[in-house]
């Protein structure tokens, strides 16, 4: 069997146009936040509507798209909120992702808007997290299937930075996003980061994680950094991939058999700091670990 | 009930003093939301961890990352007077507002409110606060040109 090479990318944001100019052949994919790619007024009673789109920023997107690959990343779905999708949201993604022809689209499995009120998102990753039970799975799968619906392509649900995990629930994580593929086929987006978030932090052991995750599930990677506040890790994306992260894609990754893209993430609020040469330095990282991996596969399958 | 749950949690994550109230005296989750025992356990266990600081460090954080951003040299000038008018802010208006510069204009407009009833800004922080509130103005209107 020939594996793919996984394609190497970075998480959009306003900085990564100047890094494609920079070094074009280093992205090969892009991972597209939509909520970052409108103005939200949160009522449809707005003048004009609800979303207004931010001027210039999908013709700056389908420039940077040129001989690359698209994916969706979003983060206002909130899927596993215990309340109805926003329907109007999937319709402006659905018409992003048929502007853009995403080829697959992920949502976050982390809790971000409740009935009354929501959790901002800008940075540091604070999702809340997920009771990992049936009623919940079947929340999550009715949302899927709404947005499978919409979007007509791939989906892949990610795990979110956890500080407080939810104690004695019926399913760990890695059992829910298992049971996710086996009944939607709906794949995970693996943030290793977050794991390191989780470990480092003392509340879970990402070799245990991995080693229960089904294989066959992951169909993309997020790599990045983050630093400490408060005597706490985040993952605040503002630094290059802590070693032990990247040992734990080249230990595992050669067993993702569905794996289409590695991500970089970082904020563009860390650009200076990162520089041009620090991410681009990171980018030829990811890409050794590409091929790494996909060599790693072919041999595992020839012996 | 789970909506219950997830809006406890959510309180929780906002609202610190929330959190020290159910350290002290977990039995008002129970006035406050439907819960079953399962869920009231688990939440009493969560607001106990030590990292629901970290949570609620975090909210607060991604609460001041659109002002940060946008009203930079205003937030340096507040130097530390910001952290106190914040909590009046998110007690005021505990729903952040997605679009970052509505939420700006809201805080600016709460700003503005605190100054008619006499809260006092040095000549060079009201200068900084109107030339940015002034662009937040200019990009809350161009953001409701429709393409």
């Amino acid at each position: 069997m020939h594996r793919m090479r996984a394609l190497v990318g970075l998480l959009n944001n306003p900085v990564v146009p100047s890094i494609i100019k920079y070094a074009p052949d280093l992205v090969e994919y892009v991972d597209v936040i939509p909520d970052r790619l409108w103005y939200d007024f949160e009522n449809e009673q707005a003048p004009g509507g609800r979303f207004h789109r931010v001027v210039g920023a999908i013709e700056e997107l389908k420039q940077c798209a040129t001989g690359r690959v698209l994916g969706g990343h979003g983060i206002g779905l909130s899927l596993p909120s215990a309340m109805p999708i926003d329907m109007a949201m999937v319709d402006e993604v659905a018409a992003l992702a048929a502007e853009l022809n995403f080829q697959w689209f992920s949502e976050h499995l982390s809790m971000f808007l409740v009935a009354h009120g929501s959790v901002p998102n800008s940075q540091a990753g604070l999702g809340l997290p997920v009771v990992y039970d049936e009623e919940s799975f079947q929340i999550v799968k009715s949302k899927l299937e709404i947005l499978k619906r919409a979007l007509g392509c791939d989906l892949l649900m990610e795990n979110g930075a956890v500080f407080t995990p939810v104690p004695d629930t019926e399913m760990t994580e890695p059992e829910f996003l298992n049971r996710l593929y086996s009944e939607l086929h709906c794949g995970t987006l693996l943030d290793l980061h977050n794991l390191y978030v989780g470990m480092v932090n003392g509340v879970l052991s990402p070799v245990e994680y991995l080693e229960h995750l089904n294989p066959e599930c992951v169909g993309e990677i997020h790599l990045a950094g983050g630093h400490e506040l408060g005597g706490f890790y985040t993952d605040s994306h503002s630094g290059v991939t802590p070693r032990e992260v990247m040992s734990w894609a080249s230990r595992f990754g050669s067993h993702f058999t569905n794996l289409k893209a590695i991500v970089f993430e970082f904020h563009e609020s860390y650009f200076e700091k990162l520089g041009l040469r620090g991410i681009t330095a990171e980018l030829e990282r990811i890409h050794e670990l590409a091929e790494a991996l996909t060599s790693g596969a072919q041999e595992a399958h020839a012996s | 009930m789970l909506v219950e749950f997830q809006q406890a949690l959510a309180d929780l994550v906002a609202g610190p003093e929330l959190c020290r109230q159910v350290r002290a005296n977990p039995i008002q989750l129970r006035e406050r939301y439907d819960l079953s025992q399962k869920e009231y356990e688990r939440l009493v266990a969560m607001a106990n961890h030590p990292a629901m600081e970290c949570n609620c460090m975090l909210y607060r954080a991604n609460r001041l990352a659109p002002l940060a951003m946008n009203l930079n040299e205003f937030c340096r000038a507040l130097g530390p007077r910001l952290g106190p008018l914040l909590s009046e802010y998110s007690v005021r208006y505990p729903n952040t507002n997605v679009h970052f510069y509505a939420e700006c204009d809201r805080f600016c407009q709460f700003i503005l409110g605190k100054l008619e009833e006499g809260y006092e800004l040095e000549p060079r922080a009201k200068e900084v606060f109107e030339e940015e509130f002034a662009r937040i103005k200019i990009g809350l209107a161009a953001s409701y040109s429709v393409l």
